[in-house]
């Protein structure tokens, strides 16, 4: 048997030995160095530091009485019912925005000594930017899914871009939109009202408006294609069986959407319950969520109590990704159907415009204009306007700060070249690591469930603690035998962290096109003659190349956008990207940050364009 | 050109031995340029057996052979076999040219530059002239069906495995294409296997068929020994509509067996004589024109003291072909009510009962409610017997 026919029937076996090796590596071991740090004090294993966290109020907020003492359930009962007791909602008249006297009915609700501490503010916010997304994507969903209008698909083709989009820099457009100087302030002075300020009045606010900005896309995605799944016969055959239109949706669209909806809602809660660029950036630390705690507490050195926060939030996490995968596992694949009668036009009249129906379309219409446009649009317009008006001087701010800045002052190429460096590293890693991982779990049966578990962790793991797992583990080095010590510059580190980031997208890509692959395609190929290996290059690859080419795309998008753990890996160091340059800016001066923004939307904006083509074309 | 031999093979799915046997014990032997049709209902094994010729399986025992030569632990690229799937399975990212030819390229004489000649040899055969440069997915699905089947012969395979290759299509369109496939299967002279759920196409199309029930196979034969000496009940029951009673053995002599089925008194053929009883499966069971008769339980050793007379009182299953029951039939008479007909064109199928038991008729005419038909006792078929 030759060397060539060797390696050529070992090729899978080495490939998957490879992956498995660099995840240890990139992946399981530095967050195992985290782990350990909370789980070990000095050597000695010991729930220490984890109970401290547990038992302190300011974490866990009133939970820490019941950590603190468990097995007094009578009490915490006790206590729980003498919360609700003493708790009352009353409707009340709230005037919103200061300085427009605009009422609005409101439920107040009054809940004497309640303390969520940091978790519980944090799964607080992300309960509030669940139920606004899904707010905003339900309406989008039913528009998108029942009416023909010019410009319907590249809308529903937009729904994927924010998900591109850095967080970050997200944050600096809705600074841009809400800050004092911003655009919606702008627009107030136009009409004599205003300046408002939106920040200070209400942060939270607006960082739930920017978890909607990114999430409402989302959910809005997977309820459309669920409702574009629906065989309309089935709605037919209710109202021929005598239901009513309203009951017809109620009974059959309703249950058949509302998984779609859970699906995309609990994706928004794992998503917003790990956020950090985006509170960090709008909030501070007066909002601090866990993973902004984390990053706090890095920055102090406090690296136990960084450690058993983010083992904390890591299990909490994992748990959450977990009853997201177990449920959508258990939603049986979507049927495809040709069966939909034609979409209703949205305006085709003057009359039916001025309908009730369609005024409540225009409505929502202006609201998402404000939410999901207006942020957007407020970056590109910040960039070059000031409050006299156009103005090149941010950009030029930036040119000079390249041209004349001092070494520790971070400077603007810098971050472009290693943004785009560290993209090209990324999509080298984790392209061929995705799409192995894909070929491992399309039939496998339960060894592959396995294999594609452990492979998407990283959706579960927050980039803080990753960063902090690679700058502990390999950053600052591994003591090996016999004297050896293995380490990685910083760099090195944040390709490996946004390479962490990335292959499980390059996976969701490939793996779907893969398992719908028809086996007898490849059968076909080699009853022809063609080996294992020639079947999966000239049959396989080419099938799946548009999922490789998505997926890529993503991979770098991801890699361009980072920011939870490249901000950590980069510290103190010129290693910095476009996302952690515009972080810094945004501390000390708003224009040039918006000005930085605008570059960085350009350059995730000709990604989503990629994954348009591609994606699109393929996406019958 | 070649013989294909399956021996004893058995296929088990699970991780023992005794795992779910998909195969159990399947011998045939397929000869050099016969049309042979594996024919039985879904889940019968037939696709198994064609994934296990073309390598896609092993069998868990027994062994596949080429002209005598096993082909145990060979690859699907390395059997030379070509093989045309129920969905085609053409590579959707090349033209139809690219389809045809990809198997040339991993044949000993490569880079060969007649390969556009024979592709083009090829897309003539299956009357696609032309259209070499289209997409797969521009073609109509017969279209698609026969660039499979010239992609599969394109390397001069020894071996041709249809798998269900008409179902996806329309009737009319399954009748032409199968004619089409019947001629080039003649003019190429190679040993091919077909694959099918459907009794009326295996009868149609083959040299021989095989019917296979529950992972075994119940009867080898031309079509019309399969259709006229079913092997077991099952065979009768699966091919063509036929009516099948149970009757007892009243009095067997050499030149007849009178039996009693229902109150009445039927005159069925001896059993002895010209008349086997014979095991189903490749041994012995070839002779075309012989009347097999099987005995019951089908995978039952061969126990050749059954055969021959039977006693009074066993129990035995008989079959009649609708089309000999007839209302002018002198002997073994017996009123039908009618529930239900359906005008065929040349005849008019009748579903109807006579006590209790369903029977079906092949008349000429739309029938009255009650009639009388009977049948003469050589087109009687003894299928089963029991003690």
């Amino acid at each position: 048997m030759s060397g060539g026919n060797w390696l050529e029937r070992h090729a899978l076996g080495l490939a998957a030995a490879l992956t498995a090796g660099a995840l240890v590596v990139m992946l399981y071991f530095p967050i195992g160095v985290v782990f350990a740090n909370a789980a070990f004090v000095e050597g000695v294993p010991t729930l220490e530091p984890v109970r401290d966290v547990l038992t302190d109020p300011f974490y866990v907020g009133s939970l820490a009485a019941v950590f603190e003492n468990p097995l007094a359930i009578g009490s915490h009962i006790g206590a729980l019912a003498d919360w609700i007791g003493s708790s009352s909602i009353s409707p009340t008249v709230v005037t919103p925005l200061p300085g427009i006297d605009l009422p609005l009915p409101w439920l107040s609700i009054q809940t004497p000594g309640f303390r969520g501490g940091l978790f519980g503010f944090t799964a607080y916010q992300a309960t509030l930017s669940t139920v606004a997304s899904v707010a905003l994507a339900l309406p989008a969903a039913a528009i998108l899914a029942n009416y023909e209008f010019r410009g319907r698909r590249t809308i529903r083709s937009l729904t994927i871009l924010p998900f591109v989009l850095p967080g970050i820099m997200v944050a600096v457009g809705f600074y841009a939109m809400f800050g004092q100087a911003g655009t919606l302030n702008s627009l107030l002075g136009l009409v004599g009202l205003g300046p408002v300020p939106f920040m200070q009045f209400s942060p939270l606010v607006i960082v739930i408006l920017a978890h909607a900005f990114y999430n409402a896309p989302l959910i809005a995605r997977i309820t459309v294609a669920a409702w574009e799944s629906i065989d309309t016969r089935t709605v037919d055959t209710a109202r021929s069986l005598g239901a009513s239109r309203r009951r017809a949706f109620r009974d059959v669209v309703v249950p058949q959407l509302l998984p779609a909806v859970l699906t995309g809602a609990l994706l928004t809660f794992v998503f917003t319950f790990m956020t950090f660029p985006i509170v960090l950036a709008l909030g501070g630390l007066e909002l601090a969520t866990v993973e902004v705690w984390i990053y706090d507490r890095m920055r102090q050195l406090e690296y136990a109590e960084a450690a058993t926060l983010a083992l904390l939030e890591t299990v909490l996490s994992l748990a959450l990704t977990y009853v997201y995968l177990r449920y959508e596992s258990a939603q049986t694949g979507l049927a495809r159907v040709d069966a939909r009668t034609a979409r209703e036009p949205l305006f085709p009249d003057v009359r039916t415009a001025l309908s009730p129906r369609r005024l409540a379309i225009g409505c929502y219409g202006v609201i998402a204009l404000v939410v999901f446009v207006g942020p957007m649009a407020s970056l590109v317009v910040g960039s070059v306007t000031d409050a006299s008006g156009f103005t090149l001087g941010h950009f030029s701010f930036l040119l000079e700060r390249q041209l004349d800045g001092a070494a520790f002052q971070t400077r603007p190429f810098p971050a472009i070249r290693n943004s785009l460096l560290f993209g090209v590293g990324t999509l080298a890693l984790a392209v061929p690591m995705g799409v192995v991982v894909s070929v491992l779990t399309a039939r496998a049966g339960w060894s592959g469930t396995i294999v594609e578990t452990l492979a998407m962790v990283p959706l579960a793991v927050s980039g803080v603690v990753v960063g902090i797992g690679l700058l502990q583990g390999l950053v600052f080095g591994i003591e090996l035998p016999y004297g050896w010590q293995f380490e990685v510059t910083g760099p090195v580190a944040i390709v490996v962290a946004h390479a962490v980031a990335a292959y499980p997208f390059v996976t969701r890509n490939v793996s779907p096109l893969l398992s719908n692959l028809d086996p007898t395609v490849v059968e076909s190929a080699r009853a022809l003659g063609a080996s294992r290996i020639r079947a999966l290059l000239d049959i396989e690859l080419p099938l799946i190349a548009s999922g490789i080419v998505a997926g890529a795309a993503f991979a770098f998008a991801i890699s361009i956008g980072e920011f939870s753990s490249t901000v950590i890996l980069a510290g103190g160091t010129d290693a910095y990207t476009m996302p952690v340059a515009l972080e810094r800016y945004l501390g000390r001066r708003s224009g040039p940050a918006i000005a930085m923004g605008t570059i960085l939307l350009f350059v995730t904006a000709s990604s989503f364009v990629v994954i348009d083509r591609v994606g699109g074309r393929f996406e019958r | 050109m070649t013989e294909l031999r399956l021996e004893s093979v058995s296929k088990r799915y699970g991780a023992n031995e005794d795992g779910t046997a998909a195969l159990e014990s399947v011998d045939l032997r397929v000869r050099d340029g016969e049309f042979f049709t594996l024919v039985g209902p879904s889940g019968c094994g037939k696709t198994t057996t064609l994934r296990t010729i073309a390598g896609f399986e092993e069998p868990t025992t027994g062994t596949v052979s080429f002209d005598g030569e096993p082909a145990s632990g060979t690859k699907p690229e390395n059997r030379d076999v070509g093989v045309v799937f129920q969905n085609y399975a053409l590579f959707s990212h090349m033209t139809v040219a690219e389809n045809i030819g990809y198997g040339l390229q991993f044949l000993e004489s490569e880079g060969d530059p007649s390969s556009d000649r024979r592709i083009a040899e090829l897309l003539e055969l299956v009357d696609l002239e032309g259209m070499g440069d289209r997409e797969p997915d521009q073609l109509s699905g017969g279209q698609q069906q026969r660039v499979a089947l010239a992609r599969a012969l394109a390397p001069e395979p020894s071996v041709l495995l249809l798998d269900e290759p008409m179902s996806a299509l329309d009737a009319r369109l399954r009748e032409s294409l199968r004619r089409q496939l019947k001629r080039i299967q003649e003019r190429l002279e190679i040993t091919t296997v077909y694959v099918t759920h459907d009794q009326e196409e295996a009868l149609a199309v083959s040299d021989r068929v095989a019917v296979m029930n529950d992972g075994a196979v119940e009867q080898v034969g031309p079509p019309e020994t399969v259709y006229r000496d079913p092997a077991s009940r099952f065979v009768a029951e699966f091919v063509g509509d036929n009516n099948v009673f149970e009757a007892r053995v009243l009095e067997s002599s050499a030149e007849e067996t009178r039996v009693e089925i229902g109150d009445r008194t039927f005159r069925v053929p001896a059993l002895e004589g010209e008349r086997n009883l014979e095991r189903s499966g490749e041994r012995g069971l070839e002779r075309s024109g012989e009347r097999g008769l099987k005995q019951s339980g089908k995978r039952g050793p061969e126990q050749s003291g059954d055969r021959g007379r039977p006693s009074v009182a066993d129990r035995m299953t008989i079959c009649i072909r609708p089309e000999h029951l007839s209302r002018t039939a002198s002997t073994n008479r017996f009123p039908v009510t009618v529930e239900t007909s359906e005008f065929l064109g040349p005849t008019v199928r009748v579903h109807g009962r006579w006590n209790g038991i369903p029977v079906v008729l092949a008349l000429e005419e739309v029938p009255t409610e009650e009639l009388t038909v009977g049948f003469a006792p050589e087109d009687a078929r003894l299928v089963e017997r029991s003690p």
